[in-house]
């Protein structure tokens, strides 16, 4: 029998001042009992919603507006929180996105177990053992005991992750739903986690919705997949059945994001465009403006969720093919595909390898001193680096979190001086600058930042964000300075300006924010761009687009870059050389291609292991201790 | 353990600051005082008899030697509860007189300030865990209004109608009608009805802060994620209303409510003055007005003697209820 039945579900926002959104439109699956699902789809589309829904747990202004969801028979759509309580955690269980902020921060990790199994004697027993039951299931998820007793903030994100992990399944339930459980934690610390619940969920045998918006994962870890596209299913077929062919132009998109970034020639695509506003009506397919190949009728006609190959698809064109989405299939992939970077192993036609570098960073080293008491100890953050930054080239800076990329970063900007070695800028030495000095220098040198979302005030407005550094480093003010900031915007593709100057960031999409950051990074001009991480936090849809603009940019305007990251694709697409910073070491480095073809060093080959590539066997890991990565950080 | 000694020490240290920067600062400032109460008994215009100037210095036990002697003089002083001799209550001195007044201030706005924050913390955790009910609503708008309300005007309206329309309780004063301060039940009971308009007009407007600070916190606590997973844990409301909720919106308002506590011993001008009360703020107004400087010097060095006190207790407090700083301060 079907353990979770979700019949045309609706969800509806409805907030106060504003019009009411249909975050998730006449939903319709079921999942089976011991079956792994996964829901895939970019930020918005309403999955994490969907998700929320199927637990009971959307709050005002969420309701739920039709539909229904059963859950091993018994309609739970209108139960009270009286009568879901035993069924929550016993029979449906969760575990949050990455988890940093989902364990109560004030009571150790064992009272968390305790008041569990207290809420739920049923399952749980009257008088459960705690420290026996809690201590064997973090052993399940290969944590130590010891961690019962401590307090959440003691532990690393990934550690966390695993005690979210552990408590999902405490009281063994029937089905557990994941929402991004892995976003935000270092790759290979994600790939350990994610192998230890494929086998827990194998052996244990409960049912799993996984929901997240990386498509490489989700095909990995599920038996079944839907897309979601703007509150809809697009797509729902089985996972080896997708990565052959997809039925649905959005899902060809989004696994046209990955590639290997060991091949000759390294191709990835995006999906332009953004999602459709959900508060007004549609007539058509949701997807038509960003489609590549809609046809007339996609505009007018909304297609239905029908039966295709050993699936289901909504798309017009996979409805009026006689051979199940043989349209699609007969379509070349770049051009049923919105937009494609590529990069092959000729070099750039951009600054050469033997220009004059900007930059130039000789044997630093950056020491930090913590006080602990008496006893001072000092970690090295970085050790007796050195490379080299030129006009028109991308230098990757490839490493995992605590190898000291961010460091390098601060420590070029300026925020930081080193503790040994030199860094010159052009005839300027870096690391003895002092106070009106160095204010000029950090003109030539902008930042990139990781979060989008953090890197903008809220209260101001995009003329604002982009008039300062405007203001600060060339004294442009007023109209001059606005006209300027429109100039930066059509640069990093907002167009037309006018619309967006006087928006706040949360009026605009991540991918567009972002852009605005890197707008605001080009405002004064720089010779050098410090990008950390800058599509991480992005959707895999829109990530090679903002990958295409950092390239533009660096070819046109001759700015050299360091980019930090530990993504090799990325790194692949994008950069003249890499460098693998290892405990501040750097181990390797060498030319892209090089370096990524025949990687020696331990981490560089476990990166590219974990790397989702849909469809193939995953190597073996490289021989390693599992918990490396995970070390309890440091006094942060 | 290294977090308690390290509050232990940053409070010594802030603690010889302050008695140091007491004794310097009115050394520091220009003038003379026994010039300043002689010039002000003879007129301006005046010449200033030095004899005269010399008897007043005496009277008032101006200190002589260097600055170093003195501040020696000063601390053996302190340490001795020595705070000189009133110039306002001459001949008491300064010990006696806020000796007198101090347990009308620390009982009346002691309790007051304990209860405030009580009735505030649980009405402000009430309105959360209810939030968009009534029951919010009437809590929130209801705080949010009396807030509005200027202070002495309630005190006055209360004067008004309890004292004056109905009778029912004095008008001002610390005790009276016959009573002597003392052990015994008239005095107690005297005491008791004097303080029950001050005591009610500090209770009216002293949770107002706790109630819209703990709902604020708490409303957003509720909101984070650890608290929706309690909720899909299955857990009681109860449960997560008070430990995914009020346990860790309260922590903020620990501190405040410690630096409230640590300014009860300056008194409440503002009360004391409106209820005529006998209590360590009328004191206060008394010694600036009349200058009466070793009073005012002792009144303030209690107030930062007391919020220092206070904070030391909010950190120590603190480090039981919130693990996160314990860790953080070692790190």
């Amino acid at each position: 029998m079907t353990l979770l039945e979700v019949e045309n579900l609706s969800v509806t926002y409805s907030p106060r001042d504003s019009a009411a959104v249909r975050a998730v439109d006449k939903v319709d699956f079921g999942i089976e009992e011991g079956e792994f699902v996964g829901l895939l789809g970019e930020s918005g589309c309403g999955k994490s919603t969907l998700g929320h829904a199927i637990l009971r747990l959307l709050e005002k202004p969420a309701a739920i507006t039709g539909g229904s969801i059963t859950f091993d028979g018994r309609d739970i759509t209108h139960l009270d929180e009286d009568e879901l309580r035993p069924l929550r955690w016993a029979d449906l269980s969760t575990v949050f996105q990455s988890s940093m902020n989902s364990l109560n921060p004030v009571i150790t990790v064992r009272e968390q177990f305790a008041d569990t199994f207290a809420a739920h004697p049923e399952a749980a027993g009257d008088r459960p053992d705690v420290d026996a039951r809690a201590g064997e299931l973090l052993e399940m998820v290969s944590l130590g005991r010891d961690v019962l007793r401590r307090y959440p903030h003691e532990l690393s994100g990934g550690m966390k992750q695993r005690v979210a992990l552990a408590l999902a399944l405490a009281l063994r339930p029937r089905f557990v739903l994941l929402d991004e459980p892995t976003t935000g934690l270092d790759v290979v610390v994600q790939r350990d986690i994610l192998d230890r619940l494929r086998e827990l969920q194998r052996k244990l045998g409960f049912a799993v919705l996984f929901i997240s918006h990386d498509l490489g994962t989700v095909m990995e870890m599920a038996d079944r997949v839907m897309v979601m596209y703007a509150g809809e299913i697009v797509e729902d077929q089985p996972a080896g059945d997708m990565i052959e062919s997809q039925l649905h132009p959005y899902s060809a998109g989004l696994l046209g994001s990955y590639a290997d970034p060991r091949d000759e020639v390294v191709q990835v695509a995006f999906v332009p465009g953004r999602p459709p506003d959900l508060s007004r009506e549609h007539a058509g397919c949701l997807f038509e403006p960003r489609c590549p190949v809609s046809v007339d009728a996609c505009r007018t006609e909304h297609p239905e969720l029908l039966p295709a190959g050993r699936g289901q698809a909504r798309c017009l064109l996979v409805e009026q093919s006689p051979d199940d989405g043989a349209l699609l299939r007969d379509v070349a992939p770049t051009d049923r595909l919105g937009g494609v970077f590529s990069a092959d192993s000729e070099p750039r036609a951009r600054g050469a390898a033997d220009t004059e570098p900007v930059m130039v960073v000789d044997g630093v080293g950056k020491t930090y001193r913590t006080k602990r008491g008496v006893r001072t100890t000092t970690t090295r953050a970085v050790d007796d680096v050195s490379f080299a930054l030129r006009p028109g080239r991308v230098s990757a800076l490839v490493g995992q979190s605590g190898s000291g990329k961010t460091t390098i970063a601060r420590l070029i900007t300026g925020v930081e001086r080193p503790s040994s070695g030199t860094i010159r800028f052009k005839d300027t030495r870096v690391d003895t600058l002092r106070r009106r000095a160095m204010r000029r220098y950090r003109r030539h040198v902008q930042l990139v930042f990781q979060d989008p979302f953090s890197a903008l005030n809220p209260t101001r407005t995009i003329a604002y964000a982009l008039g300062r550094p405007l203001r600060n480093h060339l004294g442009m003010t007023g109209e001059q300075a606005r006209q300027r900031a429109a100039e930066l915007l059509e640069t990093v593709g907002l167009s037309p300006a006018e619309q967006y100057l006087d928006k706040l960031p949360g009026q605009l999409s991540g991918g567009q924010r972002q852009r605005v950051v890197i707008a605001r990074a080009l405002a004064p001009q720089p010779e050098v761009i410090v990008a950390d991480e800058p599509i991480s936090m992005l959707d895999v849809s829109i990530r090679a687009e903002i990958v295409e603009l950092l390239d533009r940019l660096v070819r046109e305007r001759g700015i050299a870059m360091l980019y930090i990251t530990h993504d090799l694709l990325s790194a692949r697409l994008l950069a003249d050389e890499v460098m693998v910073l290892n405990q501040g070491v750097m181990v390797e480095h060498g030319p892209t291609l090089e370096v990524i073809g025949q990687a020696r060093d331990a981490y560089t080959r476990r990166l590219l292991a974990a790397i989702p590539r849909p469809g193939r066997s995953r190597e073996s890991w490289p021989d390693e201790p599992p918990n490396e990565a995970e070390r309890v950080p440091a006094g942060s | 353990m290294t977090y308690f000694v390290r509050r232990a020490g940053f409070f010594l240290a802030t603690l010889w600051a302050a008695v140091t920067l007491n004794f310097l600062i009115p050394r520091l400032q220009p003038g003379d005082p026994a010039q300043a109460i002689l010039s002000r008994l003879t007129g301006k215009s005046q010449a200033v008899d030095p004899a005269q100037l010399e008897a007043v210095r005496k009277m008032l036990g101006a200190p002589d030697g260097n600055l170093l002697a003195q501040y020696g003089d000063y601390l053996g002083a302190l340490a001795h509860g020595q705070f000189g001799i009133s110039y306002t209550y001459y001949p008491y001195t300064v010990t006696d007189v806020i000796g007198d007044a101090i347990p009308w201030t620390l009982v009346l706005v002691g309790v007051t300030q304990i209860l405030s924050f009580f009735i505030g913390t649980v009405l402000g955790a009430w309105a959360a865990y209810r939030r968009n009910t009534r029951a919010d609503s009437w809590i929130t708008l209801g705080s949010t209004f009396v807030g509005t309300l200027p202070f002495f005007w309630l005190a006055l309206l209360l004067i008004f109608v309890f004292a004056i329309t109905l009778r029912w309780f004095p008008d001002g004063g610390g005790y009276g009608g016959g009573s002597q301060p003392g052990w015994n039940w008239l005095f107690f009971s005297d005491a008791f009805q004097h303080s029950v308009l001050p005591g009610l007009s500090l209770l009216i407007t002293g949770p107002i802060g706790w109630i819209l600070g703990m709902r604020n916190n708490m409303v957003q606590t509720l909101g984070e994620d650890y608290a929706r997973l309690a909720r899909a844990k299955g857990l009681s409301r109860r449960r997560i209303a008070l430990t995914y909720g009020a346990r860790i919106a309260i922590l903020p308002n620990v501190t405040g409510f410690a630096i409230a506590l640590g300014s009860i011993l300056g008194g409440t001008v503002l009360v004391e003055t409106i209820f005529n009360y006998p209590g360590m703020g009328r004191l206060l107004l008394e010694a600036v007005s009349n200058k009466d400087f070793p009073l005012m010097q002792t009144l303030f060095l209690f107030t930062t003697v007391g919020v220092l006190i206070a904070n030391f207790l909010a950190d120590v407090a603190y480090g039981f209820l919130d693990p996160r700083v314990r860790r953080t301060e070692a790190a």
